[in-house]
């Protein structure tokens, strides 16, 4: 079966301006929407990312202490103990901060001391004994902290000194140890402190102060925090964290006047923090998107309903000389399929440029060509949609429209 | 006779509604984008003390670690903190007119008539000079004297807000409140202050509210206590087991502004900082090469990558798609007018001029773009409402700064942004416009008179 595309061409390249201007639409609509797919794409694996922590069921209490009189040890096994009483608490500890969170502390190690051999940089979480189960982090080899190996807070008089154990993620010990397990191996701070690697747990997700790259370089340090600021982790049975948190913060706002809680918040709140800037620039990639097709599309739609109407006579005449209602439709889709073809090569076009300067320009990851292919595909059927009905319509001018008004 | 033009165009709305309505939703949207987008990228690219562009310097020295820089993610820039030593000996200079050196921290106030529970708050430990030289300003009272940088005066200086929350936003001149359990007086209270981005210190969150309270500089040495309300970073493996150890350590954490009037002494403080640069590295200090820096607050807004790269990009879309918008609106506008062409091909006929079926046109054009940019305004607005309260949800305002306080500012309709869009809706709209009111000018009468 022929197309007949020379007649749809020769009248094409007569009533140029109206293709050209839908050709662009389509060409621009393509280029958009490849690259923001791709982005969107990118931002919703990153927010899907597992958090290897049972973040659903977390919650942290932010502590700030203001009195001389604050007695630190004393505070601290009281309110451990009333969360870790709470019936549906699961676990319970201190940290120096929330998982997911937007403040931390991080630190380098080296595998040889003087700052030599393999480096990493890791985000560290000062915890007690319960930390790991608290943070619910698979414990992947070696084991976790006993209750006495948990030292008493940095004070201003013993800064430069470290913990003598580390646990650290998977991704931290294969990067410091390569070749062969991490477990028992020694690591070295700046000063030269050595400290072994007991525990090895799943990749999970730290703090974001730092920023998302190495965001699960993490470290666990049998301590407890202080300098900084602290705060306590609860970790509850699933359904029961609301609840206990409204339970938790009424009573350790009045229990010791000598310091405040300044927040009781779930880890999900952070979550959601963390993500917010992807999840919205999601949001808005989406929508300015299909509105960008929907006016593409109205585009199409409005050229087609115009040739059919310009055209009544001429196809009129085509059906009076025999041409029957299919060969009607297939003419104008044809002629849109031809226009939406040449806007399709531009945009391709388009689209590996954009997506070439964009990574270039914020190091993004190279546009994937699945991509293209995907959206050269969806454009081409909204073009051939847009212009079903208009096509439709034409084929039902009357033979009759010939002869009319000659 | 433009009257007239305008009846006509209402009349040929009419005529099309369809098409008109889509034409008229094409500009509107694609104006409205671009204004949400134009909006939240003008808030975060602007800088909110311009006048004071070629006075206002950050002081940086760059005193890192030789093998690698602070930030990797900005390899050629100092940090964008200075060390407690360095920053206390350009405090000592007399060059600059005025000259800050500041932290943050978080505490604790108690002791507020209108406030019964204590209340966290974010406090600014700050030479005297922050206030005239940011040029803050104060509802009641004012700072404090320069011998606050040295002494730790018991004297604070209380946000709006904070007002509101601890003294009902009386007049609390004079009053006391305690500040960490030490007992402060208020000598002044700020107006509403909210530079955004908050370009001083950008440390926890380029757009999150200003800082609670303030108190002097001087109060450092007597508190004997570690900055935990901002970043602190150190490099150099020394011994750190006294807080005189931190104070005289390399580890960054003050940070430091300068008010230089004009060239010259702006070329004294950077000789100044180079020759404390070389004198140091003689005793081992700053390993790296000399990379002492002052720069003004447009620059530093850039340098720390204040506008994020999404908000380009987002800047880059809304015009891409206010292009596929305007070429739409120029196709319709044409097949329009093309369609209509019988009708001017009669009036050329009965003696109108090329240039008056253009005008005629142009002013239809017209119209639909002054429709347009209202309606491009409102969907503006509204889409703007809608940033925000993605940013707001699940984020209840919080007692201390929080990261989303800020983002209030750069979802403001502002006036500039408001001026810009009608600009852009109906410039681009009149462009668009163009070529088919020539086009339509240009059809010869005569083809049209032949088949009536």
């Amino acid at each position: 079966m022929s197309l007949d595309i020379r007649p749809v061409v020769s009248s094409l390249l007569r009533n140029r301006t109206g293709a050209v201007l839908v050709a662009f639409q389509i060409a621009i609509a393509l280029a958009v929407l490849v690259n923001a797919v791709f982005i969107v794409h990118q931002r919703i694996e990153k927010m899907g990312r597992p958090t290897r922590i049972d973040d659903a069921n977390l919650f942290g209490i932010q502590i700030a202490e203001f009195t001389s009189r604050f007695n630190y040890d004393a505070s601290m096994h009281e309110d451990l103990a009333y969360l870790r009483s709470l019936p549906g608490v699961v676990s319970a500890s201190v940290s120096n901060s929330i998982p997911l969170g937007i403040s931390g502390s991080a630190t380098t190690v080296w595998t040889q001391p003087d700052s030599k051999g393999q480096r990493a940089q890791i985000n560290y979480f000062s915890m007690d004994e319960q930390g790991l189960n608290t943070l619910g982090v698979p414990l992947l080899a070696g084991r976790a902290f006993r209750a006495t190996e948990i030292l008493p807070p940095v004070t201003l008089t013993d800064t430069s000194k470290f913990v003598p154990q580390l646990i650290v993620t998977q991704v931290v010990a294969q990067h410091l140890f390569p070749h062969d397990s991490a477990l028992g191996k020694t690591v070295y701070d700046s000063r030269g402190n050595p400290a072994t690697i007991i525990g090895i747990i799943d990749n999970m997700i730290g703090t974001g102060w730092g920023g998302y790259e190495g965001i699960d370089q993490v470290a666990i340090m049998p301590q407890l925090p202080r300098l900084y600021g602290f705060d306590y982790l609860v970790r509850t049975e699933p359904g029961k964290r609301n609840a206990i948190m409204r339970t938790v913060e009424e009573h350790l706002s009045t229990s010791n006047p000598d310091r405040v809680i300044k927040s009781v918040r779930s880890v999900e709140y952070y979550k959601k923090l963390l993500y917010r800037d992807d999840r919205n620039m999601g949001v808005f990639l989406i929508t300015v998107t299909a509105l960008l097709l929907a006016i593409a599309s109205l585009g199409i739609f409005g050229l087609a309903t115009f040739n059919v109407s310009a055209r009544t006579k001429q196809i009129g005449t085509r059906r009076a000389v025999g041409a029957r209602r299919g060969d009607i439709v297939r003419y104008f889709m044809v002629e849109n399929g031809l226009i939406t073809t040449a806007g399709i090569l531009v945009g391709c076009a388009l689209a590996l440029g954009i997506g070439y300067w964009l990574s270039l320009q914020y190091q993004l990851p190279r546009l994937d060509l699945y991509y293209l292919v995907g959206g050269v595909l969806g454009l081409w059927i909204i073009g051939q949609l847009a212009a079903w009905q208009p096509a439709r319509r034409a084929s039902t001018v009357s033979p009759s429209v010939a002869t009319r008004t000659v | 006779m433009y009257a007239y033009y305008v009846r006509l165009a209402l009349k040929s709305f009419g005529r099309n509604r369809g098409l008109t309505a889509l034409m008229l939703g094409a500009i509107a949207l694609g104006i409205a984008v671009c204004i949400m987008t134009m909006t939240v990228y003008h808030a975060m690219s602007g800088n909110p003390i311009w006048w004071k562009n070629d006075r206002l310097y950050a002081v940086t020295m760059d005193n890192w670690d030789p093998i690698r820089p602070e930030r990797p993610q900005y390899p050629d820039l100092p940090p964008a903190q200075l060390t407690y030593k360095d920053g206390v000996y350009l405090l000592g200079s007399n060059i600059p007119e005025r000259k800050v050196l500041m932290y943050a921290r978080q505490s604790v106030l108690t002791g507020g008539a209108a406030q019964r529970k204590p209340l966290p708050v974010s406090t600014r430990v700050t030479t005297s000079d922050f206030f005239s030289m940011f040029d803050v300003p104060f509802l009641y009272g004012g700072g404090w004297d320069s011998s606050g940088d040295q002494n730790a005066l018991p004297v604070i200086v209380l946000s709006k807000e904070q007002n509101e929350k601890l003294f009902g936003g009386i007049n609390s001149v004079g009053r006391t409140i305690r500040w960490d359990d030490h007992e402060f007086r208020v000598v002044g209270v700020l107006d509403a202050w909210s530079p955004t981005p908050r370009f001083y210190d950008l440390n926890n969150g380029a757009f999150s509210t200003p800082d609670d309270v303030y108190i002097p500089f001087g109060w450092t040495r007597t508190l004997e206590q570690y900055p935990n309300g901002g970043d602190t970073s150190c490099w150099r493996p020394e011994k750190l087991d006294t807080f005189a150890d931190f104070l005289g350590s390399d580890c960054v954490w003050t940070q430091m502004w300068v008010e230089l009037p004009n060239r010259a002494s702006r070329e004294r403080m950077q000789a100044l900082m180079d020759g404390y640069w070389a004198e140091q590295r003689k005793a081992g200090r700053f390993p790296r090469p000399r990379d002492n820096r002052l720069t003004n607050v447009g620059q530093w807004l850039k340098d720390q990558g204040v506008v994020q790269n999404d908000n380009r990009l987002l800047v880059g879309i809304a015009f891409a798609f206010l292009t596929v918008c305007l070429l739409n609106t120029v196709g319709i506008l044409l097949a329009k007018f093309l369609n209509a062409a019988p009708i001017a091909g009669v009036r050329r006929a009965l003696g109108a001029s090329r240039r008056q079926i253009f005008i005629q046109h142009i002013i239809e054009v017209g119209v639909l773009a002054a429709a347009g940019a209202l309606l491009g305004l409102g969907l503006g607005a509204l889409g703007l409402w809608g940033v925000h309260a993605l940013y707001v949800t699940n984020s209840q305002v919080d007692t201390v700064a929080d990261l989303t306080g800020g983002y209030q500012q750069l979802t403001h309709f502002d006036p500039i942004s408001v001026i810009w869009a009608v600009v852009l809706a109906v410039v681009s709209a009149l462009a668009a416009g163009l070529y088919p009111a020539w086009r339509i000018g240009r059809v010869a009468p005569a083809v049209y008179l032949k088949s009536q």
